[in-house]
């Protein structure tokens, strides 16, 4: 083989510009490739990237390379070139991000037939953007691969064209593009510091003047930017509006990977580029910690108040990443690394929660839990699926989401946060218990009597019903085969590994515990697992709680989640109001 | 300490960015949106464009120049180049958006529209029978 | 319908109450978002007169080292190729996804006649429109190739120059009207130049690779300093960032204009 593609720190080019070129040859051929050729041309893209990216994060190991575009290497120490960096982080985030793909290609496969192949050249582009977001080690080009991949997520979204989903679509964009342009300033800003792009550059920059103001803004508004992509408080609430009415298969990338990305944007910035800065290591621990907690607890309570299937799992989905942007903010390799193992559990776990729901819309001819109870029985193996999912989703102490709660409290623990597990513990009881609710109601026609998710909004939808039932399961179970493999034979090195990437993620950070910190189970293993049952069971059988108690209960809740219902059935103003609301709260941290 | 006229171009950005966003928050239509989002990228043409100049400096082409003239940073052009693309593209997908919406059902205000449509008719007691729901 | 019923007195008046909260909410947000820029504004580098390190070290670059005089140019297609590689497909990506939301209703297929909005005039453009626009058109059109082919020169490049050729576009538009326009233009045509120029840019990088140089590294001689052909392989580039501009903007164009016609009944994914 040619010596230049033998490198492996050239495979992360040669994985984002192949999927970038058959994308582009694919519209080329838009009229002569048949669609079968599509579908397997597509899949065995993103498979082969995928594959590619996980052989790199095995064979670079302990030395992470820089890869220089276009031989521009530096000259006297000065930067000029855009370079892409094979690490065990990047490379790691590839590889789930190709499954994630290929999962959903073949989940999709026929639901867009309608669209030529402009569907397959989407999601090549989709993935080939992750990929070179992940790469990336400069920071303007991190910000053009995030941009792209924002392009195909708006486009994705409103596919459907319906009102629902065009207005979820306007939302997402409006709401993630004033993000992107946050992210923007902020890169100038740091350009106006360091005079440099490269992470090394401005990092290098930046130990020589820490306690620059333009530095310390720059950050601020970088990490507004990613977590508006990331979906946390209060710049959340573009995702229900766009998950839950963008197509099914798109969905699964869109909780499964795309909000991750968010989350993977702060960590590089706030560990590797920025972390000099004291100000950025107290951001970052204050502001994502108290971030991260708010949208774990707010999201799991809106998800417990929802009746359309895909609205809950994004509200599940903001609660499971706030959860993980704590992890973020321990300032530990640990907790760093809990929070990427976090990420891919709940990314598998999602993905497949997000198919179950599309196999509602098409062979059920609906999404909203009340209307289909009962309507779920005859295709019953999908439920025990979604019941398993519910309860992983809950916490049983096994699988990577698991393992990477574990590590996160053992972080917490050693920094003398020890109410972090009730953090988890509760988000997971409320979302794996509405997701059971859910099953129960849809699956085992279940609770006759609605509660406060009766209000909610919902929407009458129904995909393509031209799939049949098997053919869309085969993929779920894939993934659920992904997942038991990580939770049997591969929990250990997935656990060395997350560790690992940390490790090279978090360059510039000097976490002062490197040492691997003793797993506790923090409390009772299965307690929250069984709280989730306990609220699904209370849920699905009101008509049995007396009048007294039911309303005792309900008078005691009922105006907190009203209040919650009501902000977020709002107008983009709004959203941008509680963005300017968040800004101004990270800049406050930042300052004090 | 840099007198105020050194400091027009970052307060000008500011100023785009909020009357931006101020347009964003009191749009009553979607294409209205759209050219506030353009305002707002300004904003950063502004400060990009701003840090790479310099005074009496050149533009960044030596064809009638001698090569080494001291020239503005051509990095920051070839950013807001990308950046106006980005633009270009976003609003391209922003307004595609709209004439959608606008077919669908005539309504272009912002401030008009619910999250997943209407809210659903609370359901008394028992709840809708299986397969009530037909599209 | 995810709307009110923004016609009733009733509807706009709730809208109008909020907008004034809106509208002091933000006031406040703002006031408190600019004390908090006010230290960041003054602590900018001093406007004008800071130094400019990795400007200049590409100033010094580009003529000695490709051989050009545009030194955006020497930034977009050599030195940060990667940027305008992955612009060049966002581009492609929203010109995609552009087509897939506006097709929507109609599909694949195209009508037998151009559509026509209600209400809408449809006259015959008045000859002197239609002999400016003849004569505009292919002048455009040179000047888009024009600015495209000097990239390495002066200011322009592959995206201004295509650009201006899409936009000669709309002058046959509006000289031949709707119909004949539709009938000239096909957008398989341009999604294949679209998607071809594209890949050309991402193959001109595999290339270097073939000939054991790192990815998007340059391969072809530089020629000689002010040549429109110096610069080597960034004129393949260009080329690719031409054609898939042109073919971008052109697909944009037909399915925007293509999008005037109503929807058929029963199209309407919401009933």
């Amino acid at each position: 083989m040619n010596a230049a593609f033998a490198d492996p720190a050239a495979w992360p080019i040669c994985i984002v510009a192949g999927l970038l070129m058959l994308a582009g040859l694919l519209l080329a051929g838009a009229k002569i490739v048949p669609p079968v050729l599509s579908d397997i041309l597509a899949l065995a893209a993103t498979a082969a990237a995928g594959v590619l990216a996980a052989v790199l994060a095995i064979r670079i190991g302990d030395h992470p390379a820089l890869y220089w575009m276009g031989g521009w290497t530096p000259r006297q120490g000065q930067a000029i070139g855009i370079a892409f960096l094979a690490d065990r982080a990047g490379a790691g985030a590839a590889a789930f991000a190709g499954l994630m793909f290929t999962g959903a290609i073949w989940f999709a496969r026929g639901y867009f037939a309608g669209a030529r192949n402009h569907f397959h050249v989407l999601m090549l582009l989709f993935l080939a953007s992750q990929c070179g977001f992940f790469f990336a080690h400069d920071l303007f080009d991190m910000f053009v691969w995030f941009e792209m991949m924002s392009v195909a997520g708006f486009a994705l979204t409103g596919y459907a064209l319906r009102s629902s989903s065009l207005d979820g679509a306007l939302n997402f964009t409006i709401i993630n593009t004033i993000g992107a342009y946050l992210i923007l300033m902020g890169i100038a800003l740091a350009y106006a510091h360091a005079n440099a792009l490269d992470f090394s550059a401005v990092r290098a920059v930046a130990q020589g003047r820490p306690d620059d103001p333009v530095l310390i803004a720059a950050f601020v508004l970088i990490t507004t930017g990613f977590l508006t992509k990331a979906a946390q408080v209060p710049f959340h609430f573009w995702l229900p509006d766009a998950h839950a009415v963008a197509p099914s298969p798109v969905s699964a990338i869109f909780s499964g990977i795309m909000v991750s990305i968010g989350l993977f944007g702060v960590a590089r910035m706030a560990w590797d580029v920025f972390a000099p800065c004291p100000a950025v290591r107290h951001l970052a621990h204050v502001g994502l910690i108290s971030i991260g907690c708010g949208s774990a607890i707010a999201g799991a309570v809106m998800a417990l108040m929802q009746r359309h299937v895909k609205r809950l799992l994004a509200f599940s989905t903001i609660s499971h990443v706030g959860i993980a942007l704590i992890g973020v903010g321990l300032l530990g390799q640990q907790g760093l690394g809990g929070s990427l193992l976090y990420l891919a559990g709940h990314g598998l776990i999602k993905a497949m929660l997000f198919m179950i729901a599309g196999i509602m819309l098409s062979t059920l001819g609906g999404i909203d839990e009340i209307g289909l109870r009962g309507a779920g029985r005859r295709i019953w193996p999908a439920g025990i699926v979604m019941g398993a999912c519910a309860l992983v989703l809950a916490g049983i102490p096994v699988g990577p989401l698991d393992a990477g709660a574990r590590m996160m409290d053992a972080q917490a623990r050693s920094n003398g946060l020890h109410w972090l597990a009730l953090v988890i513990g509760f988000a997971g009881a409320l979302t794996g218990g509405a997701v059971l609710r859910v099953t129960g109601r849809v699956f085992f026609n279940l609770g006759p009597m609605t509660g406060e998710e009766d209000a909610a909004p919902t929407d009458d939808e129904r995909e393509h019903a031209n799939r049949p039932f098997a053919a869309q399961l085969v993929p779920v179970l894939t993934l659920l085969g992904v997942w038991v493999l990580l939770a049997s034979m591969f929990a250990r090195s997935s656990e060395r590994f997350a560790l690992a990437a940390a490790h090279d993620m978090a360059l510039g950070a000097d976490f002062s515990s490197r040492r691997a910190l003793p797993h506790m189970t923090p409390i009772l293993p299965w307690l929250p697992a069984l709280v989730a049952v306990a609220i699904a069971s209370v849920d699905l059988n009101r008509h049995r709680i007396p009048d007294v108690v039911y309303d005792r209960l309900m008078g005691l809740t009922r105006p907190g989640l009203h209040m919650l219902q009501v902000i977020h059935d709002s107008v983009i103003g709004e959203y941008v109001l509680w963005m300017m609301a968040g800004l101004l709260l990270l800049a406050g941290i930042a300052i004090f | 300490m840099s007198d105020v006229f050194s400091l027009l171009p970052w307060i000008g950005a500011v100023w785009l960015f909020g009357i931006g966003l101020y347009g964003i928050v009191s749009s009553r239509h979607f294409v209205h949106l759209t050219g506030c989002l353009a305002a707002i990228q300004s904003s950063s043409y502004l400060v990009l464009l701003g840090i790479g100049y310099r005074y009496g400096a050149v533009a960044p082409i030596f064809y009638d120049k001698r090569p080494g003239t001291q020239a503005v940073d051509p990095v920051v052009q070839a950013l807001v180049l990308t950046d106006v693309v980005i633009g270009a593209t976003v609003s391209a997908l922003l307004l595609a958006l709209v004439l959608q919406l606008h077919k669908r059902n005539g309504i272009v205000d912002p401030q008009a529209m619910r999250p997943m449509g209407k809210s659903a008719v609370p359901t008394a007691g028992g709840g809708r029978q299986p397969n009530g729901h037909t599209a | 319908m995810s709307a009110l019923d923004v016609s009733s007195h009733k509807a706009q008046a709730t809208i109008g109450r909020r907008g004034i909260i809106l509208r002091v909410a933000f006031v406040i947000l703002a006031v408190g978002l600019a004390v908090v820029a006010w230290p960041v504004v003054h602590a900018m580098p001093q406007f004008g007169s800071h130094p400019l390190p990795y400007g200049d070290r590409v100033n010094a670059i580009g003529p000695a080292e490709r051989h050009i005089t545009n030194m955006v140019s020497a930034i977009n297609f050599d030195i940060r190729g990667i940027d305008t590689l992955g612009e060049e497909f966002m581009l492609l990506c929203a010109v995609t996804g552009g087509t897939v939301l506006l097709r929507g209703g109609r599909g694949e297929d195209r009508a037998a006649s151009p559509g026509h909005v209600k209400g809408r005039a449809n006259h015959r453009p008045p000859d002197s429109l239609r002999l400016l626009c003849r004569v505009l058109a292919p002048l455009t059109m040179l000047f888009g190739l024009y600015l495209a082919i000097n990239a390495m020169l002066t200011p322009g490049g592959g995206f201004q120059g295509g650009v201006v050729i899409a936009s000669a576009l709309l002058l046959i538009y509006l000289a031949e009207g709707y119909a004949g326009w539709r009938d000239a233009l096909g957008s398989e045509f341009f999604d294949a130049i679209e998607g071809l120029g594209a890949a050309l840019y991402a193959l001109c990088g595999f290339v270097s690779m073939g000939l054991g140089l790192p990815y998007l590294a340059a391969f072809l001689p530089f020629g000689t300093l002010k040549n429109t052909f110096s610069g080597g392989s960034m004129l393949i580039v260009n080329l690719g960032v031409t054609l898939a501009v042109a073919g971008g903007f052109a697909t944009l164009l037909i399915e925007f204009m293509e999008e005037t016609r109503t929807l058929k009944p029963g199209d309407d994914p919401d009933e």
